[in-house]
């Protein structure tokens, strides 16, 4: 029931799995073991990436210290636009973490031959495509964004709640919960989708049609990675925002 | 109607599988994810974080160093270019005097000779006169003795 078995997949050459998990037992708890597998996986390339850019850092940047200055400076415009020229500084790892991260994450699901390895059950994917994943990037925002506004302005931070006006503090509050809903759910949804919709061309048409749809998914990726960095820094930005009506009123 | 994403999801979450399967994934996820955040801070972010601080204080005082040096410079031509001009208007007025000087000179020159050769030519004069007068004297002499 739970393979996702096309009428007409008589044909051997492949098969489409949902929701099937390698558990690891870690005491009482369970974990998904092809997320984390392949998450150390991004997590290794991303230190190794780095590694390798900054073992000499130079004035005039070459290999790989461009490409991952490339990286550093877009992800700092990134903070910057939406922090704030002031304040963004502090938040540019976690920002530039999430982008690198996911963007890496989501490209490994589309470019590295995961299918290769068996695994005894499940099989390996992006690490996004595992709403486990996009849940903790998301909730890790919130957190993120509830200390900034902490941080910044105290138990004022719940003056935001009240802004523009009174009336605004029921919506606000839902906010709270659906930011790190809509942020998780739209991760996870585009990338298992594009997962999925490649899965199915393959099964229908098993050469040359799924690479457009490959190249969409790659450009599909990398546009979730920005969307989601980008949303991340908008809210930090948002918590730590002055209203100076505010302290012109009371 | 097997293929039906739903139906899929129901059936494996009936097994503790599934599509939104939530366990200890998540909180083991966003600890890595935090200690990733920390080793990228200090391998990737900082470094070059700060290279490009470096370059961009580096390149800025090198702009601003070398536009005051041609400010300067081209504040130094101008001065060589009044120097000169003033050094021209000067030889040219040192020319213009040194000529009128010339042709004073030379007019006083000419009117000295002028006055000399005047002066010669009235005593020439005289001399004939005298001689003149001298030779005639013992005519008139003789005609008056």
């Amino acid at each position: 029931m739970e393979l996702l078995n096309l009428p007409f997949n008589a044909l051997p050459l492949a098969e489409l799995e949902v929701g099937h998990h390698l558990y690891w037992q870690l005491g009482n708890f369970k974990i998904h073991g092809e997320t984390i597998i392949t998450s150390w996986v991004v997590i290794g390339l991303l230190i190794v990436f780095s590694t390798l850019a900054t073992r000499k850092v130079e004035r005039v940047p070459a290999g790989f210290q461009n490409a991952m200055e490339y990286a550093v400076d877009f992800t700092r415009g990134l903070a910057k636009d939406s922090i704030g020229e002031k304040e963004y500084r502090p938040w540019v790892p976690f920002i530039g973490s999430l982008f690198l991260f996911i963007f890496l994450s989501n490209w490994s699901g589309a470019l590295v031959p995961w299918k290769l390895f068996e695994l005894p059950a499940g099989e390996l994917a992006a690490p996004t495509s595992d709403i486990n994943t996009t849940v903790a990037l998301a909730l890790l925002t919130s957190l993120a964004y509830f200390y900034a506004g902490f941080s910044k302005k105290g138990l004022g931070y719940f003056g935001n709640y009240v802004q523009p006006v009174p009336f605004m503090l029921p919506f606000k509050i839902i906010e709270d919960f659906t930011k790190p809903l809509s942020l998780s759910f739209r991760l996870f949804g585009n990338i298992l989708a594009d997962e999925l919709v490649v899965g199915v061309l393959v099964l229908l048409v098993p050469l040359f049609v799924p690479l457009l749809v490959m190249a969409l998914g790659l450009f599909l990726s990398g546009i979730q990675a920005l969307i989601f960095a980008t949303l991340a820094a908008t809210y930090i930005g948002e918590a730590m925002e002055e209203h100076g009506e505010e302290h012109g009123a009371h | 109607m097997h293929w039906t994403l739903l139906l899929a999801v129901e059936a494996a979450a009936e097994e503790g599988g599934g599509l939104f399967d939530l366990d200890a994934t998540l909180p083991l996820m966003a600890v890595q994810f935090l200690l990733l955040v920390a080793v990228l801070n200090a391998l990737l972010f900082k470094p070059l974080g700060n290279a490009i601080d470096e370059r961009d204080s580096y390149v800025r005082t090198n702009l601003t160093d070398a536009r005051e040096r041609l400010s300067k410079a081209e504040s130094l031509a101008k001065q060589y270019e009044q120097e000169l001009a003033e050094t021209r208007r000067q030889s040219q007025a040192v020319i213009t005097a040194a000529q009128a000087d010339a042709q004073k000179i030379a007019t006083q020159k000419i009117a000295e000779a002028q006055q000399e050769a005047q002066v010669q030519r009235e005593q020439a004069q005289q001399e004939l006169d005298r001689q003149s007068k001298k030779r005639c004297k013992p005519w008139s002499s003789r005609f008056q003795a």
